[in-house]
């Protein structure tokens, strides 16, 4: 079944206390099979990129990451086609990326960073030699079993899976009831 | 990461002081000297005007080029940064024009310059960042409205890092009123 609204990942800045366990997380679980990253530092042969930004400002601090828009500016800009949607989420095809910026621009959230990529275990390269860097966002972590890496391993659980659907139904209920005690 | 020249629909009027500004950077004083007939006005940028808005395209320069990954003579390099057509060795095959997605490539003939045949060469041009003159983007210093804005990585990371910090804000709000009910 596929949802009527994306879910997306929502951090509480009055839990993180910036660990940043979530990047790591995000890194190790992107690149288990595609790059050998395993569950020790030795295993990591490319530069660490999540998918998730951890932000500070002077009084808290939290994970920033794609609220996968159901109107996604980052999909509009895009001219190469290069995101698309997949069971509602916004998802970036790093294959078809020229990284172009148009979609860091694009988002209002600071979502999405350009960033290298690696194939088996090395940076991947471009026909010069120079390194292929790509836009680099949230896929909620499609195809990973168990779902989003950052929400599983946060030591303090700061990091919720938002589904705007079961949100929307459990508050209509609420209300209802609500109604049901108020009626005249 | 690479900088690129990004224009601004609301600032810009459309006076097309941008493209004289590209033609007169990369000709130097010649413009003003050689036969108007005999010249082909080259801009790097495109005005594009449509019912809605009137902005310049110009080269993004993409961190992984299209243009680069399709040139079957290896004309287009990276040079300070910059993705840039080398036009002595282009041979006007079109292939990198195909495969830039925002059509800021164009043909132009080369001047000075002929094919066996004594037909003057074509050749691709699109933006270079006036890389090699110092300056900086022309199209950036000559726009009267300020509309145009050289993106590099500190200006990017400045947008995103201020786009992140107001993100965080509006869900330390959002976490705050959670907390109350």
């Amino acid at each position: 079944m596929t949802n009527k609204y994306s879910c997306y990942v929502l951090a509480d800045p009055n839990k993180c206390t910036g660990c940043k366990a979530c990047e790591l997380a995000c890194f190790a679980e992107h690149n288990k099979s595609n790059n050998g990253v395993g569950y020790t530092v030795g295993t990591v042969t490319i530069p660490v990129t999540p998918k998730l930004y951890l932000t500070k400002t002077k009084a808290y601090c939290m994970p920033i990451q794609c609220r996968h828009c159901e109107d996604a500016p980052c999909l509009n800009a895009c001219q190469k086609h290069a995101i698309y949607r997949e069971n509602s989420q916004v998802i970036v095809d790093q294959e078809k990326c020229i990284g172009c910026k148009d979609c860091v621009l694009a988002c209002p959230f600071g979502a999405i960073a350009i960033l290298p990529i690696g194939e088996k275990g090395k940076l991947k390269l471009q026909k010069d030699r120079e390194v292929v860097k790509v836009a680099s966002k949230c896929d909620l972590c499609k195809d990973i079993e168990g779902g989003p890496a950052c929400v599983r391993v946060c030591p303090n659980d700061a990091l919720e899976l938002v589904d705007a659907n079961a949100d929307i139904e459990a508050k209509n209920i609420k209300t209802a009831e609500g109604l049901y005690v108020s009626r005249i | 990461m690479r900088k690129f020249v990004k224009g601004n629909p609301d600032l810009c009027i459309g006076c097309r002081t941008c493209m004289i500004g590209c033609v007169v950077e990369h000709e130097g004083r010649r413009i003003f000297e050689i036969d108007p007939d005999g010249y082909d006005f080259n801009p790097r940028l495109h005005m594009v005007k449509t019912a809605k808005i009137s902005v310049p395209v110009q080269c993004k320069h993409c961190e992984n080029p299209a243009c680069m990954a399709a040139c079957p003579v290896n004309c287009i390099k990276v040079i300070n940064d910059a993705v840039v057509i080398d036009t002595d060795s282009c041979i006007g095959c079109k292939s990198c024009v195909q495969a830039c997605p925002f059509g800021a490539i164009d043909m132009v003939s080369k001047i000075g310059t002929q094919q066996a045949d004594g037909s003057m060469r074509v050749v691709a041009n699109k933006c270079d960042l006036c890389v090699g003159t110092g300056n900086g983007p022309a199209c950036v210093r000559v726009c009267p409205t300020s509309a145009l804005t050289l993106v590099d990585e500190e200006k990017l990371k400045e947008v995103v890092c201020d786009k992140r910090v107001a993100t965080a804000n509006a869900a330390k709000v959002f976490a705050d009123a959670k907390e109350v009910e």
